[in-house]
């Protein structure tokens, strides 16, 4: 009827004929049913490990249990996919509840009941009848065709096994060595081993199975309600209830366990239908869970025993015995080795502290101790769940041996690398055993949860953060102290063998530099920008420009000499302003201040022009420093506006050093030309000189060598030139007294002038602001018509302009 | 019995490090004033801790009570110490264990005392012009309600 699925990577669903109903179910659950990962290669070996187990339990143990094995014997040889309960039953089953127990807790939820009972409760019935010649040798009424009602889904079945009348039927479809690999049922694995049950389990198989017969609402029977009232485990159950009473009363956190619970799906006996993981995938793995387990959960009733048809869920492989069981997978191992719901870790059931020690204990126990009872806890109690007081003594009446091979739950959802992992520590703890009795830790399941490279792992962290290109620097009282205690040890072991000191030893790291360079390719411009924490990318790419001593002192000298040149310009300024503003002032004070104010407008053009001056003579102007301020352009400005200021004697004398300096000034002045704000104050000046003095001008302006000629080339030497002649020209027209030609210094002066400005080429001859009208006319004087004319044209002088 | 000793790997000798204390019972101290006891299970480089079958354990005077807690995992940042526990030695201790239920009544009580103290002293303290500010009636404008 049912055929244990073969677990193959592509799991193929064989349909029984029998069973086509159970179809949607399958469908429904697809996912699930054909999850990914939870396939373990590994089934195999498990399973002949498993089986031999099974051997041994066969031919060590007289009657088998009940047809819970037989179930999984299938008597027809078939097998189906049974959900193996919980291993827990195997494990705490001296001491934990006892199978009733399980069958109590596991009830069906309503939901499943409601649901597939019909179905499943005919498949169900069909496998129990059907498969065990023994159960319906015992029963009766219920023939392998009894399908009509609904059995309680397959979960419970397991239950069934577990039940001490299990023992009192032989399942004779017991294999004596695996059928088929899934004929190693965790049930019959339950069953083998709970042979030895404790005497409370002796219900009354009978009483069971009629009851069961009829698969109708199962209860327990009344003589097992007695049968397990009288086990002080079943009173422990009474105590505590049914775990899994939605919401758990103690639970921690109050879930109900229901809403863990996967959807339900067909348990089962599904033809053909896979192992079902009722752990979905991915799960910690702590044990099987008949998924259809779930639904029991909800029905609880402290009295009540939902004997449950046994039932081949897909987990053929007998749950081995993790090392590491939360106490709530014991709990669940212990209350229900069917009905757990997939997530058993800190969901509700909720065991009293006996109950969870009895458990723990057991499974701690359940470790290589062959046959012992279960040992006290060892070590001080190591392993004290929640520190409770164990009470050792009740598990000893019900202990029974357990299995040495450790039990593996049903593996069938680790992850392979986490099966290794299992098998591997297991193997070592195997191997550790030896003779290794009271180290608790070795009793600890929950050891080594934190595996070896791991813990390097954050050692190596930490030793990271030890790494120290200066070590004095990263810790100075560390280093010292290691020092200071090495010396002392040193002084303290002299003579005596060296003691080892254990030495912190960190790596040093080499200060390596971490300069960016960035990427660049050749033949592009510029630089990639890559950057990334630990080489940012740089802002500006500045080069920094490193100036010899010399050169920094050169230019200091001339910044700093251009500095003291505004600075003087800037106080002249300051006196000009007040000068320049004397006269509103002067308006404004009344009378009496207003000498003391013309005092210091005295006292302030004194100044001004002290500062021009020469130091020695009071009416030449100071080259040097002439210069210097002309050479600033607001220095320029500021003598254009002096001059007016100035008594007529110290203006000229401005003049003339202008007029003096002109070609240096020339040179400066290329740029901006301010020379020429310079030209109306002169031309004022001008005006107001003397015969003498407008020829020394002249001389001046033609001073040195070619000094005519660079006057010319600038706008306002030319302006000045033609100022001053048109001066004198003023002077010879107006005044017939005019001294002007009294020395031949004029003459000859003019003509050095018409010469250079006949000579100069045109294109250096700068046009100049104005051209006075009178210009011809003196030229008219000095030269020739001819030459007359050719200055005519050169200097574009209008004929008309008289 | 012969004991078998855990190879003894000193990871890092003349430092602190929770390696070797993993898989051993210990007390925890955290900041907000609980104490858990339980298996130190896993640590990382934060000294995050997972704790199995931990318990918390109410201290009041002479008394405590413990309450099954599970499995914690506790940020290391919020550990004050831990301490492993001598399994030998934990039962000789002069304290009192008592219910879950006592111990809380207990503690309840302890709290109220030190609260109504503390009103005390405030009132006392305001009366004489200095206002502390209680962080716990504070709201986050600085304004205290004392209700």
């Amino acid at each position: 009827m049912f055929r244990f699925q073969s677990l193959d990577e592509d799991c193929t669903l064989e349909k029984e004929e029998g069973l086509v109903e159970e179809e949607d179910e399958i469908d429904q659950f697809n996912d699930d049913t054909f999850g990914d990962g939870a396939i373990d290669d590994d089934w195999q070996e498990e399973h002949k490990r498993l089986a031999e187990l099974e051997e041994r339990k066969n031919e060590g143990l007289g009657g088998l249990g009940l047809g819970g094995l037989g179930m999984g014997g299938m008597g027809g040889g078939d097998a189906s996919t049974v959900q193996l309960p919980p291993p827990a039953s195997r494990v705490p089953h001296p001491s934990s509840l006892p199978p009733p127990h399980h069958s109590l807790s596991s009830m069906p939820p309503p939901g499943l009941e409601d649901r597939g009972g019909g179905d499943l409760a005919e498949s169900l019935a069909m496998l129990i009848l059907g498969a065990d010649p023994a159960i319906a040798s015992v029963g009766g009424p219920t023939g392998p065709g009894d399908r009509s009602t609904g059995l309680p889904p397959p979960p419970s079945m397991p239950q069934q096994h577990q039940l001490p009348p299990h023992q009192q039927l032989t399942p004779s479809g017991l294999p004596p060595g695996p059928l088929h690999p899934s004929l190693l049922s965790y049930q019959q694995h339950q069953h083998l081993l709970r042979r030895g049950g404790p005497p409370m389990q002796q219900m009354n198989s009978h009483n069971i199975w009629e009851n069961n017969m009829g698969f109708g609402p199962v209860s327990v029977t009344p003589g097992l309600v007695t049968q397990m009232e009288d086990s002080p485990l079943m009173s422990i159950i009474k105590e505590v209830g049914l775990p899994n009473r939605p919401p758990p009363v103690m639970s921690e956190d109050g879930r109900d366990l229901s809403e863990r619970a996967p959807p339900p799906r067909s348990s089962s006996p599904v033809i053909g239908s896979p192992p079902v993981r009722a752990v979905p995938i991915g799960t910690p793995p702590k044990q099987p869970m008949s998924h259809a387990m779930n639904h029991h959960q909800q029905i609880h009733h402290p009295t009540t025993v939902h004997v449950r048809a046994p039932v081949h869920h897909q987990h053929r492989y007998p749950p081995s015995f993790p090392e590491r069981i939360s106490p709530n997978t014991l709990l669940n191992m212990a209350n229900s080795p069917l009905c757990r719901p997939p997530f058993p870790a800190g969901v509700g059931p909720v065991l009293s502290q006996i109950q969870r020690a009895q458990m723990l204990n057991s499974q701690v126990a359940g470790f290589p101790r062959g046959c012992q009872g279960p040992p006290l806890l060892p070590g001080g109690g190591g392993f004290r769940p929640f520190f409770g007081q164990p009470p050792p003594h009740r598990m000893g009446p019900h202990h029974n041996h357990v299995p040495c091979p450790i039990i593996r739950h049903n593996t069938t959802h680790l992850h392979p690398q986490h099966r290794r992992m299992l098998t591997q520590r297991m193997q070592s703890r195997g191997g550790e055993r030896g003779g290794r009795v009271g180290d608790w830790r070795s009793r600890d399941p929950y050891s080594n949860l934190m595996t070896q490279r791991e813990k390097e792992w954050v050692a190596k962290i930490q030793m990271m953060q030890l790494q120290s290109t200066d070590p004095y620097l990263d810790d100075y009282y560390y280093q010292n102290y290691f020092e200071k205690m090495e010396k002392r040890q040193e002084r303290d072991r002299d003579g005596v063998r060296k003691e080892h000191t254990t030495k912190l030893i960190t790596p040093q790291v080499a200060k390596l530099e971490h300069t960016y360079r960035p990427v660049q390719f050749a033949g592009s411009l510029g630089k990639l920008t890559v950057s990334s924490v630990n080489n940012p990318r740089k802002m500006i790419d500045t080069v920094v420009t490193s100036r010899t001593d010399d050169e920094e002192k050169r230019e200091k000298q001339v910044w700093n000499k251009r500095r003291q040149i505004l600075y003087t310009v800037e106080k002249m300024y300051s006196l000009l302003l007040e000068v320049q503003d004397f006269e509103k002032r002067f308006m404004q004070t009344p009378e009496e201040q207003r000498e003391a104010l013309l005092e210091q407008h005295k006292t302030h053009t004194l100044q001004l022009y002290a500062s021009l001056r020469e130091k020695e003579w009071d009416d030449r102007v100071s080259d040097e420093q002439c210069l210097l301020i002309m050479s600033v352009r607001k220095g320029k400005r500021l003598i254009s506006r002096l001059i007016p200021f100035l008594p007529p004697l110290q203006a000229a004398a401005v003049v003339m050093g202008i007029a003096r300096n002109l070609p240096a000034l020339a040179k400066k002045d290329k740029q901006d030309q301010a020379l020429c704000w310079l030209v109306e104050p002169v031309a004022v000046v001008i005006s107001s000189l003397s015969s003498a003095a407008l020829t020394d001008l002249l001389q001046e302006l033609q001073g040195s060598e070619g000094q005519l000629s660079k006057v010319l080339q600038n706008k306002f030497g030319v302006t000045l030139l033609y100022l001053i002649l048109s001066e004198g020209e003023r002077m010879q027209s107006s005044d017939l007294n005019c001294q002007l030609m009294d020395d031949n210094r004029w003459t000859e002066l003019v003509f050095s002038v018409t010469r250079e400005l006949l000579n100069v080429p045109p294109s250096s001859l700068s046009p100049p602001l104005f051209t006075p009208p009178n210009l011809l006319s003196l030229f008219s004087r000095y030269v020739d018509r001819q030459r007359l004319e050719l200055l005519q044209e050169k200097l574009q002088i209008s004929s008309l302009s008289r | 019995m012969r004991f078998t000793s855990r190879p003894k790997m000193n990871y890092m000798p003349g430092t602190a490090s929770l390696i070797e204390d993993i898989d051993k019972k210990h007390l925890v101290l955290l900041r907000d004033g609980r104490t858990l006891i339980g298996f130190l299970r896993s640590i990382d480089q934060f000294a995050n801790l997972v704790l199995q079958q931990t318990v918390e354990r109410i201290h009041v005077g002479k008394r405590y009570g413990d309450i099954p807690r599970g499995i914690f995992i506790v940020r290391g940042e919020n550990v004050v110490l831990l301490g492993e526990i001598d399994l030998e030695k934990e039962s000789d201790t002069s304290l009192q264990q008592v219910c879950i239920e006592d111990i809380l009544e207990e503690q309840r009580l302890q709290q109220q005392s030190r609260q109504e103290a503390e009103k005390t002293k405030h009132l006392a303290l305001k009366e004489r012009g200095l206002v502390m500010p209680r962080p716990d009636i504070m709201d986050e404008y600085g304004v205290q309600h004392q209700y």
